[in-house]
């Protein structure tokens, strides 16, 4: 090999790898298709936008499967609420100096983060449901309130105790109540930490919302379990899925990174 | 900081009336309105029953259930580390193709809920990749002896090609998670022993193989710990392809069964019971290594 050939050799070798993916990715495309071949599968793709989209008279009408990606959007919606709302009282409860605050926090964080998230929503739709009247998909946001808060609280309590002693003890000696502390001088400086853990919460419920379509409830997943079964059309609709929820995970990540260039970091590098 | 003194307060008070509160109004929702009659006594007979044709103890269906639960645990653990430590290597090597495949892999399995990749995958799998390996014809022409080996090491023979396409599906799936795991423990790192180890004139291979991946492991032991558990966690998922573990099993007795509360709670107790266990288990592991290294 001669010397100059090195340099130029590692010029192009990024162009290279790439070119290598891409053949790799292609070659994966076509072990589906062949694959789908020998199964005499019937590729039908021109009728999947029907099912996200139709327009009559000029008329927008969104399909099942766009009307479930609604129903997920609004089940995390309200179940993102409700997790909050569990994890910040757990992990205040944690900091508290209550003893029953503790064991509470404790037993209902230990009990959620080793169990199943599958088996915690049987256990609501088929036990705590009927008991107490709830309809699915009350069941199901509460559900999915239940496993994600626990994770929540780890959220909350790091992003707390990450704000160094000193803004407590300045906050305390100027003579503002715990409470106040925690309002105005701890959270603001904290929810700026917690802003990626949540974003990255965020996007776990999304995922886990699919989980509710065991339970029936009319979500992306359900929306497209029901298509499959009358069309059969299981590649395209899965993918078609699959691309949905992609889109909707990638596009929040991207989202929050935006967002945390936009908020600074408030009093970042002046200790 | 140092945790804060316990005391009993007005807090306690609020707490416990809360907790209590809801409690019992789901206690006397569940006697008055839903009028529940709770029977325990047959549960014990659904982990192992007496087989009157064999004279002998058998394991019923949540007995069944479990193993099957805890023999996907052990080798969706085994395959989830080797995927996981290629395609983490994969991930922070200098080669940009490696780099693209072990985050094309990452991105599309965190990004996707499980449930969908797991309905996904399935089809491939039983539709092509067990045809390929053509197991039950395998499975027909074994000796017994192969065939107690494998019923030791995977479960009941009949149900091998349903458990191995759980199987691939959990470990493919986990394989994502702790291919982030290994990236964050080489990375962790310091870039001096990578140059250190340059500079002494080990080639890259010997770089990752004797002086990174070493250094890395111990950073990563706690985070695989906390992965594992999350693979029994998950494993309940692939009951909704039909593969017989616990969750399935559940399902399935507290339909016939029609004791719908005990079974769900005693499932879910054993899911705890696992988990809980298990990471009491690594925790007090970690602590006696931990002493061990700062000696």
């Amino acid at each position: 090999m001669s010397k100059t050939s090195v340099p130029n050799w590692r010029r192009w070798r990024p162009a290279f790898d790439s070119l290598i993916f891409l053949a790799v990715l292609a070659g994966l495309g076509w072990l589906v298709v062949e694959g789908a071949d020998t199964l005499h599968y019937n590729w039908q793709w021109y009728r999947v936008p029907q099912y996200l989209y139709r327009f009559e008279d000029g008329v927008f009408y969104p399909g099942p499967l766009l009307r479930g990606l609604g129903v997920t959007l609004e089940l995390t919606g309200w179940s993102l609420l409700l997790t909050v709302a569990f994890g910040l009282s757990a992990a205040l409860l944690q900091r508290s100096t209550s003893w029953a605050g503790h064991a509470v926090a404790r037993v209902y964080v230990e009990i959620v983060r080793n169990t199943p998230m599958l088996v915690q929503l049987y256990l609501v739709y088929f036990v705590l449901a009927p008991i107490l009247d709830m309809d699915r998909f009350a069941a199901a946001v509460l559900a999915l309130a239940i496993f994600e808060g626990a994770f929540a609280a780890e959220i909350f309590r790091a992003g707390i105790e990450a704000i160094p002693r000193g803004q407590w003890e300045a906050g305390r000696a100027l003579g503002l109540s715990p409470y106040a502390v925690y309002r105005y001088v701890i959270l603001p400086q904290a929810v700026r930490l917690m802003l990626p853990p949540l974003t990255g919460l965020a996007v776990s419920l999304i995922k886990h919302s699919a989980l509710v379509s065991v339970i029936a409830v009319a979500d992306l997943t359900t929306e497209g379990r029901n298509l499959i079964a009358d069309t059969f059309m299981t590649f395209e609709l899965w993918f078609t899925v699959a691309a949905l929820y992609l889109a909707l995970t990638v596009s929040l990540s991207l989202l929050v990174s935006w967002l945390e260039h936009r908020l600074p970091v408030h009093g970042a590098g002046r200790g | 900081m140092s945790p804060p003194k316990l005391r009993f307060g007005w807090l306690d008070a609020l707490v416990l009336a809360v907790v209590f509160g809801l409690l019992g109004y789901v206690v006397y929702r569940a006697q008055s309105h839903f009028h529940y009659d709770w029977d325990w006594r047959l549960i014990p007979g659904y982990f192992i029953r007496y087989d009157a044709e064999q004279g002998d103890w058998v394991l019923n269906l949540l007995g069944q259930g479990f193993l099957a639960t805890v023999r996907l645990a052990l080798w969706g653990g085994v395959l989830a580390a080797l995927i996981g430590g290629a395609m983490g290597v994969c991930r922070v090597t200098h080669v940009l193709f490696f780099r693209l495949l072990g985050w094309t892999y990452v991105g599309l399995i965190r990004n996707i809920p499980p449930l969908v990749f797991i309905f996904i995958f399935y089809f491939f799998i039983s539709g092509q990749l067990l045809p390929l390996l053509d197991i039950e014809n395998r499975i027909a022409e074994a000796t017994p002896e192969t065939l107690r080996v494998l019923a030791w090491l995977f479960g009941p023979v009949e149900l091998l090609p349903n458990f191995l396409s759980g199987l691939i599906c959990l470990a493919l799936f986990e394989g994502a998670y702790v291919t982030e795991i290994v990236r964050a423990g080489i990375e962790a790192v310091p870039k001096g022993q990578w140059e250190a180890a340059r500079a002494l004139g080990l080639h890259a291979g010997q770089v990752m193989g004797e002086v990174v991946l070493p250094q890395a492991v111990q950073k990563m032991v706690p985070a695989l710990a906390g992965q594992f558990i999350a693979l029994i966690k998950d494993s309940s998922l692939i009951s909704l392809i039909s593969i017989q573990e616990l969750t399935f099993t559940g399902t399935e007795l507290a339909v016939s069964s029609g004791r719908v509360f005990e079974v769900w709670l005693t499932v879910a107790a054993l899911y705890f019971l696992l988990c809980f266990g298990l990471a009491r288990l690594f925790g007090w592991l970690e602590r006696r290594l931990g002493r061990y290294r700062r000696r």
